[in-house]
């Protein structure tokens, strides 16, 4: 009851179309109040910042081996170094990033993050030869990042033109002359790709994912670096905040090219050229999103799935097992993607990420699933981003007063929503601070 | 060693009950500490008992009655007290830290250890019957008063399978009395020497086989055992299965193998049988229960019919395989439970139904399970854990005598991997609920009874000697007493038992002697 004395509240503005009968409806409601579908708290915001933080790190050493994988290590038939980048590439300054670049966007970026610098030297174990490190299995692991470059390739046709053009003659004209060139004096090899060409065209394929990915990353790394950042520095107020960030950011570099270039004896090979005009958002971004965070594939131990009982859809749109739908109590279990990914997060958490994971359920014990969760919300937000750039480039803005207008952006949010529908989604479980 | 060392085995348990009186019930970690003193020092009094020659010891009770304080150890009692002593220790520790009603719970297990010790040291019927009827007391309260939601009908029914057994078992002793040739006179030497007629030895053995059957377990004398199982606390689960049940196989080997030698060759091929259909029996019903703590009980019931049938041979190899059988199968249904417990204690639940991904390597219990999965395939007699020997023992020691129950039993043996592998499958696999999985991991102290299980299981397993060798002598005299024609075929060997001190066979008689009788 209002107390007598108290003032009249203002008047608030009547909407301008009905509430929505979605079963997201207040998710639904939120995005197009401008939020995010995680929750506006301050635990969630410290929760995805501090992993942004967490993932940059690792994600700072994915784009520079991705990149040296498919621009120097190539077609190398015995890769046992792939995962050993060279120092050039361990110094590439990054391309968006620091004063040197010219398409300075974010801060940083000089050459790799010292966090990561020292971690390669002193691992978990303490200083030894990078050989033994990786022996020891005590590194970056870099199968994570090749599992999200084979979930692209497998899945492809994810919008954008990149895989159209893959099997386009100019790429398979250039990819011939770089094969050509990279087995120059090989005559085995050279042979064998007379005899299999489409063997070879395909490893080719997956170099060009190869350079996809890593210029996909080597733009989110400083992102998530700079939000760490201001984070720290007491910038973002909420949840919105974090995640207009990350909108705002995707339509800076919206437009940079993604090409695959091939470094052989010193010459350069443009297999996919920047000329061809392949952009950061349609060609890596918006396929990546959904290669990764809705479809990717049952990892084993991840999902227990019976193919004969069609419980894998037949089409591979149906796929269900990104890190939006993913089940994160089995990390842990020995070499899977989610696990080795969490393992990379967990050598570079910020402090207060620890102190919060200790007051919860098993402590340090099972950091490597409350990071998972984390991780889990914090794609959630990134994925509101996506939704929202989405819906600013297609659509119409939130504060349109057209009512027309705001249905079509309604029908645009219930379409996004609707694909968490499906049990699997962890959308409900993000809504409350309990799911940990 | 002065005789009355072997007093002092029983004193250890009297005084823990005493000493945990002392500490306010509002500390129970403390008095589950101080509970713990007295069978470990009986575990230490009788290791030394073990090391050194330890006379028998007879005191005069009520002589009228044929009730004389006889205690004596020797290779089929010392390993059985070394079992109780330590199941006795490690299921007080297994009790939550939390204990309701701490000083009364562990003074009853301290009861319970002194009853199934003092039956053990027995060397005169009465005072075994007055053990075993000791026994009872404290395992129906503990049930009664701690057990799950349908305690009350699980201790009415153990007691009035209890009551029958202990009734039979004093109609059995004193028919041995009353039969016997030199008087009333209920000491082992005196019922050993005894020739009773073989009408009598019969019906004897009737009554000893319901007394020990029902105590055992075995089909179809087990209807305690599921719900008894189901509903109490696990230490006290622990004590049942791991020593409790071993008074009946010993009665049976002490009493019918060793004073009713005719009869028992006579009967033993239905004795084999009963055993081989408790084997089947138990199994079956294990691969199809949808508890745990059920599908245990009639795992146990299932390898409670394997020692029968090592018994019911009663060959050298089969006899001393039995004797294993009871060690092994004591640590192993012990090693169960207390994994079982701690999975009870963390989820809330047994239900296999309910329960799934607990190998789950953060949220689940993989140390639990791992354990338990040891557990199950040392039950299943996989080579170099603690099944194995005492499995191989009984079977080739019963394959000569009664190959069929042997070939039926060995199958039996076989389902324990299908409802081992089947309760892995589904609480150890699959996806850990998120919603419930919410349990905290188990801690060092939780885990320790069961890993010195582990270790025991392990080390029993890759050194049968440990299990083999102290009955080796007694299980030879016993299986002469019951097959004379092997008498000239056996040599004396040397035995663990032996090797450590003259403890045995001290009253029982030795070969020579039997031959001259």
């Amino acid at each position: 009851m209002t107390p007598p004395t108290a003032t009249a509240p203002e008047p608030v503005a009547a909407p301008l179309i009905p509430p929505s009968s979605h079963r997201y409806a207040d998710v639904i409601h939120r995005l197009e109040a401008g939020g995010s579908m995680l929750p506006d708290t301050p635990e969630n915001l410290m929760q995805i910042i501090g992993i942004y933080k967490a993932y940059a790190v690792p994600m700072d050493f994915y784009w520079r081996d991705l990149l040296y994988i498919a621009e120097q290590v190539f077609l190398d038939p015995l890769p046992a170094f792939k995962y050993f980048p060279s120092q050039e590439y361990l110094d590439l300054p990054n391309s968006y990033a620091g004063d040197q670049s010219k398409l300075r966007i974010w801060r940083g970026g000089e050459k790799a993050h010292p966090e990561l610098l020292e971690f390669m030297e002193k691992g978990e174990t303490g200083k030894m030869s990078k050989l033994l490190h990786h022996l020891w299995h005590d590194r970056i692991n870099m199968e994570f990042a090749e599992a999200c470059m084979e979930a692209m390739l497998w899945h492809q046709g994810m919008g954008g033109r990149f895989y159209d053009y893959l099997d386009s003659d100019a790429y398979r004209a250039n990819a011939d002359r770089a094969i050509k060139a990279y087995f120059r004096g090989n005559p085995l090899m050279l042979g064998l790709y007379a005899l299999f060409p489409e063997m070879f065209m395909e490893q080719v394929k997956k170099m060009s994912y190869y350079a996809n990915l890593g210029l996909f990353w080597e733009v989110m790394a400083p992102v998530f670096f700079e939000m760490s950042d201001i984070y720290d520095e007491g910038g973002f107020k909420g949840v919105p905040d974090a995640m207009n960030f990350l909108v705002n950011g995707i339509f800076a570099v919206a437009g940079r090219p993604i090409y695959h270039h091939v470094y052989i004896k010193g010459e350069c090979f443009e297999i996919i050229p920047k000329s061809a005009g392949f952009t950061w958002l349609y060609e890596a971004a918006l396929p990546y999103v959904e290669a990764v965070f809705y479809r990717t594939a049952p990892f084993r131990g991840t999902k227990s799935y019976n193919a004969q009982a069609y419980q894998v859809p037949s089409d591979q749109a149906d796929f269900h097992y990104g890190i939006l739908y993913a089940d994160v109590f089995p990390v842990g279990s020995a070499g899977i993607p989610p696990t080795l990914l969490m393992q990379d997060m967990l050598h570079f958490l910020p402090p207060y990420l620890e102190e919060l994971y200790k007051q919860h359920k098993r402590g340090d014990e099972d950091k490597l699933i409350q990071l998972g969760i984390t991780f889990q919300r914090s794609m959630y937000n990134v994925t509101s981003a996506v939704i929202q750039a989405l819906r600013c480039a297609l659509l119409y803005p939130l504060d349109d007063t057209d009512p027309e207008h705001l249905m079509a952006n309604r029908r645009f949010f219930e379409a996004q929503m609707d694909r968490f529908l499906r049990p699997e989604a962890r959308l409900p479980q993000i809504q409350t601070q309990d799911y940990r | 060693m002065p005789p009355f060392t072997l007093l002092f085995l029983l004193i250890p348990p009297l005084l823990g009950v005493l000493l945990v009186q002392l500490v306010s019930a509002e500390r129970p970690t403390l008095v589950r500490a101080l509970a713990v003193v007295g069978p470990a020092v009986q575990l230490l009094l009788a290791l030394l008992c073990w090391r050194l020659p330890t006379p028998a010891l007879h005191l005069s009770w009520l002589p009228k009655l044929g009730l004389s304080f006889d205690l004596a150890l020797d290779g089929l009692s010392l390993p059985l007290l070394l079992l109780t002593a330590l199941i006795t220790a490690l299921a007080i520790l297994a009790s939550p830290a939390d204990q309701s009603r701490p000083r009364l719970f562990h003074s009853l297990l301290l009861a319970t250890n002194l009853g199934v010790a003092g039956a053990f040291l027995a060397r005169n019927g009465l005072l075994f019957l007055f053990c075993f009827e000791l026994v009872l007391i404290p395992t129906t309260l503990l049930v009664a008063i701690w057990g799950g939601a349908n305690r009350a009908s699980a201790a009415i029914r153990f007691i009035m399978y209890g009551a029958v057994s202990g009734l039979t078992l004093l109609a059995a002793v004193l028919s041995l009395g009353w039969y016997g040739t030199g008087g009333f006179n209920l000491s082992y030497a005196s019922l050993a020497a005894s020739a009773l007629p073989p009408s009598a030895q019969g019906a004897i053995l009737l009554l000893l086989l319901l007394a020990f059957g029902l105590k055992l377990p075995v089909f179809p004398l087990h209807g305690w055992q599921p719900l008894t199982y189901a509903e109490a606390p696990i230490p006290v689960v622990m004590m049942l299965g791991g020593v409790v049940s071993k008074l009946g196989a010993y009665g049976l080997l002490r009493f019918g193998v060793g004073f009713l030698p005719d009869a028992w060759t006579a009967w033993s091929p239905w004795i084999a049988a009963a055993g081989a259909i408790s084997a089947v029996y138990g199994a079956l019903n294990a691969i199809a229960q949808s508890d745990i703590r059920r599908l245990m009980a009639y795992s146990s019931l299932g390898h409670m019919g394997l020692l029968v049938l090592g018994l019911s041979a009663a060959t050298p190899l089969s006899l001393q395989g039995a004797v294993a059988q009871m060690l092994a199968h004591g640590m192993i249904v012990a090693l169960l439970f207390a994994c079982v417990g701690l999975i009870e204690r963390k989820t809330g639940t047994t239900a296999i139904p309910e329960l799934s991904g607990l190998m789950n390597p953060l949220r689940g219990l993989p140390f639990t399970m791992g354990m338990l999965l040891l557990a199950m395939m040392a039950a299943a007699g996989i080579p170099g854990l603690a099944g194995f020997p005492a499995e191989l023992l009984v079977f080739e020691g019963s394959w000569t005598t009664f190959p069929r129950a042997t070939l039926v039993s060995l199958i039996a043996s076989g389902f324990t991997a299908v409802y081992a592998i089947r309760l892995f499958n589904r609480v150890g696999f699959g996806r850990l609920d998120n919603d419930r999985a919410d349990w905290t991991s188990t801690c060092w102290s939780e885990r320790a009874p069961a890993m010195a299980l582990t270790l025991l299981v392990i080390g029993a397993g890759l050194w049968p000697t440990a299990l083999t060798g102290w009955s080796e002598t007694e299980s030879t005299d016993l299986a002469v007493r019951s097959q004379p024609f092997l008498s000239s075929a056996v040599p004396p060997p040397e035995t663990l038992a032996a090797s450590g001190s003259t403890l045995v066979a001290a009253t029982l008689p030795a070969t020579s002697e039997l031959r001259t009788s």
